[in-house]
């Protein structure tokens, strides 16, 4: 069977490899306020036009950076191809994705009756990627049991 | 629906590995098949029957509840 929209399995490999770094730098901005300085733009306001969202002249693009490479990295991992990616291997693919995207909102309609005020933002923060995050996770169970209830 | 793929591998002496080799596919898929888990696509049933020279009825049966 001819499956679209995946990449070439070696893609899973360099997947992991961007997510570790991107992941460390994620955690570095979000709780050390860590920042690269080449990143910075001094006239941040000719950047972003719309000034009352922008409080700040100086903008440093390293959150951007970390969020981009973290989303690409996942990305990655969760839509390279396996090695023999075939019909099977395809409905498990479906599947995953399907109890992701459900786990992922019933987990976000908890925390919206649990969670208030400014945490709210980290939820959303984290439910950007938690639906990817799910998918890969239970994919890989899934190929995981499959593999391992082998018999012969 | 039942299957026979485990028989008439059985019968023609291959390994699951053997048969995922030759029909293109990963060794899991043919354990699913055999365990009931996974009902396998037209295309698929239509290259085992071919390789065990079979037809797929003989190979694929329905069951009461299908």
């Amino acid at each position: 069977m001819k499956t679209t929209l995946l990449l070439p399995s070696r893609y899973k490999k360099i997947g992991i490899l961007m997510f570790i770094p991107s992941l460390i730098l994620g955690i570095l901005v979000r709780f050390n306020d860590f920042a690269f300085d080449f990143l910075t733009l001094k006239d941040g306001h000719s950047y972003v036009k719309s000034k009352p969202l922008n409080f700040d002249e100086v903008i440093n693009f390293t959150d951007e950076m970390a969020l981009t490479g973290i989303i690409v990295a996942l990305l990655f991992i969760a839509f390279a191809r396996e090695k023999q990616e075939d019909e099977f291997i395809g409905r498990l693919r479906l599947e995953s994705l399907q109890w992701a995207v459900l786990v992922n909102y019933i987990l976000l309609l908890l925390a919206t009756w649990l969670i208030h005020g400014f945490s709210y933002i980290d939820v959303m923060m984290y439910n950007m990627l938690t639906i990817l995050i799910f998918f890969i996770l239970r994919f890989h169970v899934l190929l995981f049991r499959n593999r391992s209830s082998i018999t012969d | 629906m039942k299957n026979n793929i485990k028989i008439e591998r059985a019968r023609h002496n291959l390994t699951q590995q053997d048969l995922a080799s030759r029909i293109g596919v990963s060794r899991q898929t043919i354990n699913a098949m055999e365990s009931n888990k996974y009902v396998p696509s037209t295309v698929l049933a239509l290259k085992i029957a071919a390789l065990f020279k079979l037809t797929v009825e003989e190979i694929f049966l329905l069951e009461e509840n299908d």
